[in-house]
């Protein structure tokens, strides 16, 4: 019913707002190569994050017209692909390298909760709001979006028997960027893989996830998901698990969610990148969460970007 | 920079429903009826209990880049997404509709993808389009290749039809048949409220209609009014094959069975304008005064009735339920 006199809640939409940021700064990824390289490892990514640090936040400002923006910076360990260390004796050893290159972690984030966070599975929801980039002459005639685990940004090469392949490569179809300049610069992403009946979720998959999340655009059941929770009293715990989803470190009231995203990293990160832009380039994301963030945005004088892709944004350092 | 709100002023909305009889021995309960739409796992079916029981699906996208259907064989690319809903009244019909707006003119090129995922269920046409030979090229049904909202609609049904709660019991109560209505609508002018242009009953099962709503009726609403149309129109069509030419001689068997599933399954849900938008409501006025949906329905209703008040009179009624005989397998893909 839309009359005003009688309500039925069930019968209503309603997406919860979330709190926004202007720029939500990714100081650093870590997996367990990198732990296993020591303390140094971490000193030095930190120390060269720094300087691109200060550049960022000072296009920020530029962007708020002068005034200080509001900027979060958040930090994500892998314990999906790997369990190293634990955060007892991890967090410590990160808080410590960041401070001495002058940086201040917010949110620290745990990769497992882009699959599931507080027992929301996140993963499974964006996969299910996957709507693939139709090639011309598309008619609504298309197959399941994402049953095979693959999504690419054009057509594949067709498939061709075993023996007509041998014979010759005059029958060859290149595959094609749907959105190529002329020549294509092709990609397909592996989503997920299912063994021994258990799925797990690329790394690409994930970070798309994840950047979602930093722009805060997740909803479930139009409530928010990964909210922060605050840092207990005492030691980090022992097991990861024990450890919250999303952890606000210091006491900055900043959100962690913001209008744009920036991510510090390493340019070995660069493919994974490409992928996730693949990915958050055909997500159909919860319409009203994108519509806060639209309207919040241009009444702070800085309207996002229509795509969500083109609010993710990148610095990559080369390692020496 | 352009915000990902719609800014363009869509000039037609177009959308296609089919409804169907759920191929489900009984009906379904409100809880089972959210699992069954949940077509997406973070996004919640909306349930309604007032006046009816009415559940309705999140939108679902398909991607298209394709050639719209023309009356004039105007060449209109258009690149955009298709919404598609479904929906289950009383837990017994279900509907699946397609439907998209358009702006009067789009980009010359495609743009990257994200820029039309913002903006949802809306096709951009490559330049212009031309909504009057689009309008009734939409209403005659497109060429192969151009866009095919019933395929979407049906899509969506088939999907349905794999859903675990559907899996085991296919059989039906009654047989009947999916109808589609296709429809349009286009600005009405500039201070005029909503019209119905045309309604017609076409062969094969295929209704169409013409609207004209005012410039800022949501979409949603117009395919919620269609849906509305649909479900009444299909609950006629039905009850009036079901009981067509058995009811004389009013003996036995043959017309209890056919009238059983009426009044088991069918008669309590004719409740028009249950939920439709208010400003477009009065549009069933218009098609009650036109072609006496209701009226004809209440003198079917209360044939169904006379009749079993006579079998009974005459006490023919048998004491054996009759479930069993009367059930019939469901099959998808047939119209009959």
């Amino acid at each position: 019913m839309t009359g005003a006199v009688f309500r039925e809640t069930t019968a209503e939409p309603r997406t919860e707002s979330v709190g926004l940021a202007h720029l939500s700064l990714e100081l650093g990824h870590l997996y367990m190569e990198d732990f296993e390289g020591g303390p140094d490892r971490l000193r030095d990514h930190f120390r060269r994050v720094r300087p691109w640090v200060d550049a960022v936040r000072a296009d920020a400002t530029a962007l708020a017209g002068g005034k200080r923006p509001r900027i979060s910076t958040c930090f994500l360990i892998d314990d999906y692909f790997t369990r190293f260390s634990s955060p007892a004796e991890l967090v410590p050893l990160l808080l410590d390298e960041a401070d001495r290159a002058g940086l201040v972690i917010d949110y620290l984030a745990r990769e497992s909760a882009c699959a599931v966070a507080d027992g929301v599975p996140l993963a499974e929801s964006v996969a299910g709001r996957l709507v693939e980039s139709p090639p011309p002459g598309s008619h609504g005639l298309r197959p399941p979006v994402g049953r095979t685990g693959w999504l690419a940004n054009g057509e594949r090469t067709p498939a061709q028997r075993a023996r007509e392949a041998m014979k010759s490569t005059a029958g060859w179809q290149p595959p094609r960027e749907t959105a190529a300049r002329r020549h294509s610069v092709f990609m397909d992403v592996e989503l997920w893989d299912d063994k021994e009946g258990r799925r797990t979720w690329s790394c690409p998959f994930l970070a798309a996830v994840w950047q979602l999340a930093r722009l805060g655009l997740l909803r479930h059941h139009g409530e928010p998901v990964l909210t922060a929770s605050p840092r207990a009293q005492g030691d980090f715990p022992r097991d990861w698990d024990d450890l919250p989803p999303l952890l606000r470190l210091g006491d900055s009231a900043v959100p962690f969610s913001a209008y744009r995203t920036c991510s510090v990293l390493p340019s070995r990160f660069l493919p994974v990148e490409h992928a996730v832009r693949i990915v958050l380039d055909q997500v159909d994301v919860d319409s009203r969460a994108l519509e806060q963030a639209a309207r919040r945005s241009a009444q702070e004088g800085m309207p996002v970007p229509g795509s969500v892709a083109d609010r993710v944004s990148y610095v990559f350092y080369t390692v020496p | 920079m352009d915000a990902p709100v719609d800014t363009t002023r869509p000039v037609i909305a177009c959308g296609e429903v089919r409804t169907w009889l759920l191929p489900s021995f009984r009906p379904l309960a409100a809880q089972e009826a959210a699992r069954l739409l949940l077509l997406r796992a973070d996004e919640r079916v909306l349930v309604s209990e007032r006046p009816n029981l009415y559940a309705l699906s999140p939108d679902t996208l398909t991607g298209v880049d394709c050639r719209l259907p023309t009356s004039n064989g105007a060449r209109v690319r258009v690149v955009g997404t298709v919404a598609a809903r479904a929906s289950l009244t009383e837990g017994r019909v279900v509907q699946a509709t397609a439907y998209f707006r358009a702006p009067a003119t789009g980009p010359a090129a495609r743009q990257p993808w994200g820029h039309y995922l913002v903006r949802p269920g809306v096709l951009e046409p490559l330049g212009k389009l031309p909504e009057q030979a689009v309008a009734q090229g939409v209403l005659a049904g497109g060429r192969p290749g151009e866009l095919d909202l019933g395929l979407i609609a049906d899509g969506l049904l088939t999907r349905l039809r794999q859903h675990p709660l559907l899996h085991k019991n296919t059989r039906v109560p009654f047989k009947s048949r999916r109808t589609s209505l296709r429809w349009v609508a286009l600005p009405a002018p500039d201070g005029q409220g909503p019209s119905i242009e045309r309604f017609t009953l076409a062969e094969d099962d295929l209704r169409t209609v013409r609207l004209r709503v005012p410039r800022d009726t949501e979409p949603s609403a117009v395919a919620g009014l269609c849906e509305d149309f649909a479900l009444h129109d299909w609950l006629l069509t039905t009850v009036v094959r079901m009981i067509d030419g058995k009811l004389v001689p009013v003996e036995g068997q043959a017309a209890l069975k056919a009238l059983r599933p009426a009044v088991e399954h069918l008669l309590h849900l004719w409740m028009p304008r249950a939920r439709v938008d208010r400003t477009l409501a009065p549009l069933w006025d218009v098609l009650e005064q036109e072609s006496g949906f209701t009226r004809q329905w209440r003198t079917l209703s209360q044939r169904i009735r006379d009749q079993l008040a006579l079998l009974q009179t005459i006490g023919s009624l048998p004491e054996a339920p009759l479930h069993r005989d009367g059930a019939a397998e469901s099959r998808l893909g047939t119209a009959s």
